[in-house]
This record gives C-alpha cells, structure tokens and sequence, in this order.
C-alpha cells in the first residue's frame, strides 16, 4: 500500500531546513482539514453541564488532529525522511472522470449506458489501452452487469434511460 | 447434555428434511427434496456472490430477497438468510486478497496481508486459508452456540454503555498496533477517521454536523463510500502512476501453488485457533462487538509473534486470523438474536423483519416456542459452512486465474463494479461522488505514506464510541468514574492502557526499526 | 419482422395519445402499464417496511403490475420523502410515509424540504400500531398509577430510553413526558433493538415502543408493560391495560402508516390505488399477517383519502406544540 520511499523524488522546492518534506507536507495538511473541520463543526452546541453537546466531539477530534498534524510537520523539519512523491495526471483525472459520469448517468441514463461510458473513460486512464479490445469487453462487462445485478440479485436498479421508459 | 444431542438432533432433522415433489410431468409419481439443504445452498452461493462483488452489502442483498421468503416456509426462509449473512462473509476476503478492496469493516485488516500475500504471487494460499480458517471458526462457533447459547446470553446483556465505550477505547488501541509504519502517523490517522464519523446527525440532539446541507450527508459518511474509495479508487489509481503495469506482470508471473504449504498450515493453525477465540466471544456483543473481531485477532497474533515486522509484508497469519475471528463472531452473533430475540445488528434485524412476516416475532421465548427453527437454523449454520468450504476452494484457482486478465482491462472493470457497489448500497449517485473523492484523499495519503486501514477504523468506531460516552455520561450523570468502578469496563481500560505501552514502547527504538527497512530495500 | 413494426408504431401512436391528451382520464384507463416504485423511508425489516411490504404484496396482484420496494434510509425518513416529494405525479413513485415523516418532521425539522400537506396527495391508510409504555422488569411501580407518581417524584434520576431523534419511540415518549410535565433524562440509542437492550439489560429505566418490538419481551417477562396508548386493548396483549383504563387517558399514539403520492397525481389514479390498498385490507391473508404484527387495520370509514388528509392534518396539529420546546 506505500510508496517506496523516495522512489521518484520530486526536485525538492523545500527549504533547507525540511529534512522530511514528504512528512512535512502531511502533517500540514492534516493541520488544515483539522481547522476546516473547526470551521464547520463551529455552529455546534458545546457542553451542555454535564452532558456532551453536538459539538464537544467534533471539536475534541480536530483539536487532537491539529496536534497531531504539529506533530508530524515537526517530525518532517527535525528527522530526515523521504522527499515527496511524484504524481500523476492521467490515471488519477480519468478515473475520477470515470466516476462522476457514473453518478451523474446512473439516474437519467440507466445502468446500461453509465457502465459502458464509466467503462471506456476509466480506460483511458492509461497510454496501454487497445480500442477495440476495450471496447468488446466493455460490452460483455456492460451486458453482464445489467443481468447479474437487476436480476441475479433483484436490486432496483434501472436498465435503460428513463425517457424511454416514459 | 443429553438434552444438547436430542436438540441438535431436531435441528438436523428439520435441515434435511424432504419434501415429496410430485410435478405433472411425472404423472403422479413424487421424487423427495431436500428442501431446506438447497435454500442453504442458495443462500451460501448468492452470499459468496455478494461477498465478491465490491461494495454490494449484505444489508442490501437480504433486504431485497426478503420478497422472495413470502413464499416459502419460515424456517427455510431464515436457513437461506441466514446463509446469505455467513456466505458474504467467507467471499469478502476475495476482494480484500485480489484487489485490496474490503467489503466490509470485517475484511480491511485481511487485506493488509491477504493483498501483500497476492503481490508476492500467493493469492491461492491466502484465499485458501481464509477459506479453512473460516469453515474451522464457523463450525466451533456453532458448537458454541449450540452447548453454550444461553448463559452467554448474559454476557450480551451485562454490556451497557460505559463497557462498550471502554471496548472501542480498546478496539482504537488495536487499530494502533495494526500500522506497520510510524505510531505517530497511525494515531493521526485514527483520529482523522473518528473526526470523519462525525459527519452526519447528532445522536442526541439531531442537529446536523459538518453535512453542509447535503441530504446524503445527514447520516454521515457510509463505510462502503469511504472504503471504495480509499482503498479500491486510490489503489487504481496508484497502480496506473508509471511502473504499475510491470508491477502488475511480476505478480502473474510469480504466481505459484494454489494451495498453503505444510508450513503454511502448520503457521495458521494456532492463529487460526485463537482468532476463533476471540471472534467467538466479541461476536456475542451486539452493537459493535463483531466490528473489532478481526482487528483483535491480528493485534494479538503480531503482538505474540516472534517477529512482527512481517505483518503487513504477506504474513499468512495476518490473514488465518482475523478471517476466523470474523466468521467466529458473524455465527456467534446470532446468540442475542436466537436467545433473546434482539437483533445486534442491521443484518439480523432484517432477519427479525423476515421472521415477523412470517408470523414469527421473535422474544426470549423463541427457543421454547419455535425450536425447530432455532435448532433447524444452527444445525444449518454447520451444513451451510461445509458447503462453503466446498464452494470455495475450487473457486480459489478461478479467482487466482483472474489476476491474469491485464491490468489495462481489469481496473476499468473494478471502477464500474465499485460505482455500481456504492450506488446500490443507497441508490444514491452523491455516495459515488464522494467514493471518487476518497479516491483522490487515499491517492495523497498513500503518496504521503499515511495508512488508510487505521482511518477507516476509526471512522467504524468513532460513532460508537461517541455514542456510548455520551450514553454513559447521560446515566452517570457526569461522573467520569464509572469506567474504571463498573468491574467489567475497568478489565477493558486496563488492558486497553497496556496495549497502548506495548504498541509505543517499540516506537521508542523506531530508529533501529528504520535502519532495518532501509536495508531492506 | 412486420410484426414488430406494427407495435413499433402502435406503441408511438399511443405515446403521441398520451402526449396530445394529457387528461387525467385517458391516463388513469391506461394506469397502470408498468411497474410502480414505491420508497419507504425505513430500513427493510423494520415495521413500516413489513407492513409496506405485505400490503403492496396484495395491491401487486389487483393492479397486476409488479410493486418494487426501494428502503431510502436517512433523518428520520426526511431524505427518502423529500426525494418522493420531488419524483413525478404520474403514480408510478408512491411512499410509505408514518407518523413521523408526515406529521412530527413538521415541528421537529425547521429546514424540512417538504410539507406533507402541500406536496403529497393522500392515497389510503395501511394500518396503525399501538404505543405502549414499557419499562424495565425491576422498576419499582407496579401499574401505571404508581409509575406516574414515581416519576414525578424521581424525575431526576429516571433514564427514559429512546430510538434516535424524531423515532416513534422519542416522539411519542416526549409526548407522554409533557403530559406528565415532567423532563427525565432521554437516553438515545441507534435503533428500537439497542434500545430494547438496554431496557432488557435494565440499564434504562422506561421506554415507549412500538407493540411489534415489545409483545414477544413483554410475554417472556423481560419486560413490563404498564399500558396500551390506544382505546382498545390490543388482542395481542390482552392482559395490557388501555391508557384509559389505567388512569390517563390524555396518552393516546398509535404510530399510523399510509401511503402518499407526490402532489398532483391524477385524481383517477389515486382513486385506483386506494382501491387497491383497500381491497388488499380486505384480504383474509393480508389482515391474518398484519393483526400478527399487533397492528389495528383501519376501519372502511378511515381508508379513504379524504380521511388520511384529516388525519394528517389532526396529527400535525397533535405533534407540534409537543415538540417545537424539543428543538431548542
């Protein structure tokens, strides 16, 4: 599940005195959902005597991750560590594509058209995808799906856009 | 004792039951069938097909075949159910193995070595022992449930509150040990995960928290959204940076035997001894007792082990246990709900649901006043194992077959399954959305070299754990001291606290620890 | 091959029918042509889902299309009847909402994204289910007078028990609470079975549930039951004394579940599916399964639409002043 460490290292834009930017980075990350997380858990109810209110958890949560986020960023400037890792544009930008067709096409669309063009736009996610290849099994996939799940397990699922249904 | 034989003899009675079947076709001439042993049947296949499949719950695979139980007789219905609910359990390692996608909480620790395991060509081996080491667990627990049911019972009802908060204060301790990196990044992790559980309605005042007006929010984050999304998306989407796909042709050509070595075996065998130990017990506490099952069962076996930095690195221990753990405690939950009626989680309570359209309302009394289906449905439990055991390992060779398919072919097939997963989970397209989301999160933590096990177990916990606080505190009153003065929370704190020294006392020398995986590499 | 064509074409004429003439009747002969989908804002299992389920079992073979179920959980049903309120009124989404979704969530969400007045049609009642008064197998009162008296004076140590906000269970204990003038401490749990657990386990004090959940545990004397909050005693639970009886009559909750429509369904459709609903409560099968359940099916004068609009009107008016103080 991790990168190696180090594996492609980015040409570091960190200061000197960050020995561990990959740690570094991360902690002040973390720091900055945990004030998010502040931010949006502010309109909260606090203690309410002796009872929790909706809030009090929340803000406990973030408080302790903002520490611990301190506590990484310091680890990050103190110890020496890894650089921060390369990334990608294309698998990460067409699989998310891939995903939020899927939500967007599932409901007016049907299952059958959302499967296949989730399908091809994730494929495009890498340089190695031969068309045709892609596109036979994107059909037996699709095929496949709309009858193992709307019927195989019953589950409501709609196969064909709904203005044709109408 | 005597009285044991004669129930269990009920019970296999009422599951190979024959009914006569005298189609037209025939002409008046009846052939017997053994009813109930093929709606066990079924019920182990459509659960093992719902175990595989990404994100398809058993929640919502129970709900919708509940329809289908109108028609057939109680006790064959909830055989059938009933195997639904185990049969997912023994096909949710397959994913966790294959592709690192748990299914369920259940599954995300077998994943961490069950997926090393598959990386390293032994996908066969793990699923395999996964495979036994369920059907052992499963047929002890039913055991179990037969001799000792009742008096355990009581255990289920001595757990109030303050006793299931000091449990999650434990189980959090255990998802700590379970990191295979820095403690500190780990307990960063866990707290991340409780800060997302808290997304959704407030238990006691029903004010909204950080949902910001999103109607799916308002019941928070569901596991299968943030599971499929940090574990099978950002593994996706890692495996297709550079180098993935000679990654990916290592692992094909690596493959060796299908099944565990003697030494193999002869290494789970006590693991899988002590994970059906714990499962069995934890799984009698509903509410959350079965959620911590597996994670439990792997602290202890790395903690016990001679050398526990090979966890996380394909050790078959880490996937022997908590995969018994897990089927240990899916049977034995089923203790509250056959002895008291109560249902101790969503699964159980659909199954109460299919019970009372039959007629049946299940109560304390159900064991004296329905004992052909109590006794019919745990001697069923036996059989449905036995079948799945049989199920499963022809299955590991087809599923090991199906790591060859080309990575380019397969992930876009994983990304259609998952979206369908979550989608059916809700029927709700914002729940995909989010999943993508997590994608991208799991895809800058793995870069970060930040664990996405811990996180996902501390959003499991962190409701449960806030909730029964806060219930303790209602009853207390304010008084902090009855975790440590009610006798069985003060046990669950003290070696909660223990645990906690033990998990940071290696951290201390982290430095040589370094030095080890540096020469590693 | 000519064949097909034909229908082709014949399904476009009548498609180009129903467009020319979108009147009520012309639809409403057709209706319905294929499978409705009916929301239930439940988790399956639980009562509004069993009884949803066993009724439309029946009202599938009358209107001789397939009834799917699909359970959208969320907020107390809010999620699943605001995504109803917004879906076509055509009759083919229908939803099974109860006492909390279309009359309580008026008081107890301020933000509600719905009314159920103003954006449902009322199709037919399904059936009620009494509300009882439960309490731990060892708390002190014996019946429901001494349990009266013995809350009011030990209102600050008792535990009631509840569900979740905005459950039938809390709904219907703050309605009691108010009654009694009394504030107790509400403990919450995730559902009537944790609930039920505790109360089991005797870690709270009382509770008040829905009689699906309570007659098994009240009969294997885990529990006890001090009263039933309906007019009659429950067949059931013959031994349970009614609210009435017992000495407060002011208690009265049944937790009703009904089915609605989105706004602006045909007249002529409503009227079918009523029609539907009401033979279903006929059937000897259908009334077998839902008495078994402890639930009290509508009488003939209760199942029109007419009647489930007053109803939600009356009920909306019973469960505001109770909890708007909830809120804050």
């Amino acid at each position: 599940m991790n990168a190696t460490p180090g594996h492609s290292p980015v040409k570091s834009i960190m200061p000197r005195w960050v020995r561990g930017p990959q740690d570094f980075v991360g902690g002040i990350a973390l720091m900055a959902i945990a004030l998010f997380a502040l931010w949006a858990s502010s309109d909260l109810q606090g203690m309410r005597g002796f009872s929790f209110g909706a809030g009090t958890a929340p803000r406990m949560f973030a408080f302790l991750l903002l520490g611990l986020g301190a506590a990484v960023t310091v680890v990050g400037v103190l110890t020496e560590g890894a650089h921060l890792a390369k990334y990608h544009w294309r698998g990460p930008l067409f699989v998310t594509l891939a995903i939020l067709t899927f939500a967007v096409t599932i409901r007016p669309m049907g299952m059958i058209f959302a499967a296949m063009t989730s399908f091809m736009i994730a494929a495009c996610g890498t340089p190695e995808t031969r068309w045709t290849e892609t596109f036979i099994v994107g059909v037996c996939l699709t095929t496949f799906c709309s009858l193992l799940f709307p019927y195989a397990l019953g589950l409501p699922l709609q196969l064909l856009p709904s203005f044709l249904i109408r | 004792m005597g009285d044991l034989f004669s129930n269990l003899g009920l019970g296999f009675g009422v599951v190979f039951q024959l009914v006569q079947w005298s189609p037209a076709f025939l002409g008046g001439a009846s052939i017997p069938i053994p009813v109930n042993i093929l709606l066990c049947l079924i019920g182990a296949l459509v659960g093992t097909l719902v175990g595989v499949l990404p994100g398809i719950g058993t929640i919502a695979t129970v709900a919708m075949l509940l329809p289908i139980t109108f028609g057939l007789p109680p006790v064959g219905a909830l055989i059938m159910l009933a195997g639904i609910y185990y049969g997912a359990q023994y096909g949710g390692s397959t994913t966790s193995i294959l592709v690192n996608i748990p299914g369920e909480a259940g599954s995300v620790v077998t994943a961490l070595d069950g997926f090393q395991m598959a990386k390293q060509g032994r996908a066969g081996p793990a699923l395999a022992i996964a495979a036994i080491g369920s059907f052992f667990a499963g047929c002890v627990a039913t055991v179990l449930i037969a001799v000792l049911g009742a008096p355990l019972t009581k255990l289920a009802l001595a757990f109030g509150p303050a006793e299931y908060f000091s449990l999650m204060v434990l189980g959090l301790i255990f998802a700590v040990v379970l990191a295979k990196g820095s403690v500190l990044k780990a307990i960063a992790m866990i707290v991340f995960g409780l800060l997302l559980s808290m997304v959704g309605s407030d238990i006691e005042t029903g004010a909204s928290r950080m949902a910001f007006n999103i109607p799916e929010l308002a019941d928070g984050l569901g596991f299968a959204t943030v599971a499929m999304g940090l574990f099978g998306f950002a593994e996706i989407i890692r495996n297709l940076d550079a180098g993935g796909e000679t990654d990916r042709k290592l692992v094909q050509e690596k493959v060796s035997g299908l099944m565990p070595t003697v030494r193999d075996l002869k290494d789970s065998t006590p693991a899988i001894l002590r994970g059906t130990a714990l499962g069995s017990i934890l799984g009698i506490l509903p509410g959350g007792g079965a959620v911590i099952a597996s994670f439990a069962a792997y602290t202890l076996e790395k903690k016990i082990s001679k050398n526990p930095s090979r966890f996380g690195r394909g050790a078959i221990e880490g996937v022997a246990a908590p995969e018994s753990a897990n089927n240990a405690a899916a049977q034995t939950s089923f203790i509250p709900l056959l002895t008291l009626g109560i249902p101790p989680n969503a699964v159980m309570a659909l199954m109460v649901g299919a019970m009372t359209i039959h007629g049946i309302v299940p109560g304390p009394q159900v064991m004296q006043k329905q004992p052909e289906l109590v006794w019919g449905m745990i001697a069923s439990m036996w059989v449905g194992n036995l079948m799945l055991l049989i199920i499963n390992l022809p299955l590991v060779g087809i599923w090991v077959r199906l790591l060859r398919v080309p990575y380019r072919l397969m992930f876009p097939a994983i990304v259609v399954f998952c979206c369908i997963g979550i989608y059916s989970v809700n029927n709700a397209p914002t729940d995909v959305m989010l999943a993508g989301g997590f994608g991208l999160l799991g895809y800058w933590l793995i870069k970060h070299d930040f664990e996405p096990a811990p996180l996902l177990l501390g959003m499991v916990l962190g409701p449960l754990m806030e909730e029964n606080l806060r219930r303790a505190l209602l009853i207390s009153r304010g008084d902090w001291s009855v975790f440590l003065t009610r006798p069985l929370s003060a046990v669950l704190m003290v070696l909660a606290a223990a645990l906690l020294v033990l998990a940071i006392l290696p951290s201390l020398r982290k430095k040589r620890d370094e030095v080890f995986v540096e020469s590693e590499n | 091959m000519k064949r097909y064509g034909r229908s082709v074409a014949g399904g476009f004429l009548a498609a180009l029918a129903v467009l020319g003439l979108p009147s009520s009747q012309a639809q409403a002969q057709a209706y319905p042509t294929r499978s409705i989908t009916m929301i239930v804002p439940f988790a399956a299992g639980g009562p509004t889902d069993v009884i949803s389920r066993i009724v439309t079992g029946h009202m599938a073979q009358t209107l001789g299309q397939t009834i799917i179920i699909e359970n959208v959980v969320g907020a107390g049903g809010t999620t699943a009847t605001t995504r109803a309120s917004r879906a076509a009124n055509d009759g083919y989404t229908l939803i099974t909402g109860h006492m909390g979704t279309h009359a309580a969530s008026v008081p107890l969400y301020p933000n509600l994204a719905y009314h159920p007045e103003k954006n449902f049609e009322p199709v037919a009642l399904l059936a009620g289910t009494p509300i009882l008064i439960l309490a731990r197998k060892d708390f002190p009162p014996k019946d429901l007078k001494e349990f009266v008296a013995y809350v009011k004076t030990n209102e600050a140590k008792v535990n009631a028990a509840h569900a979740g906000v905005g459950s039938v269970s809390n709904v219907s204990c703050e309605l009691l609470n108010s009654i009694l003038g009394i504030k107790p401490t509400g403990v919450p749990f995730n559902g009537t079975g944790p609930a039920m657990n505790a109360l089991v386990g005797g870690q709270v004090d009382y509770m008040c549930d829905q009689i699906v959940n309570a007659v098994p545990q009240i009969n294997g004397g885990t529990i006890k039951a001090y009263a039933i909050a309906t007019p009659q005693r429950n067949p059931s639970l013959p031994n349970v004394p009614t609210t009435a009886e017992a000495g407060l009559p002011a208690f009265q909750a049944q937790a009703w579940n009904a089915i609605f429509a989105p706004k602006g369904t045909p007249p002529a459709v409503v009227a079918r599916l009523n029609e539907a609903v009401v033979k279903a409560l006929d059937d000897e099968g259908v009334r077998k399964r839902l008495l078994d359940l402890g639930s009290v099916i509508p009488a003939a004068a209760e199942r029109t639409p007419a009647a489930l609009g007053a109803l939600v009107n009356k009920e909306i008016a019973k469960w505001t002043p109770v909890l708007k103080p909830v809120q804050n």
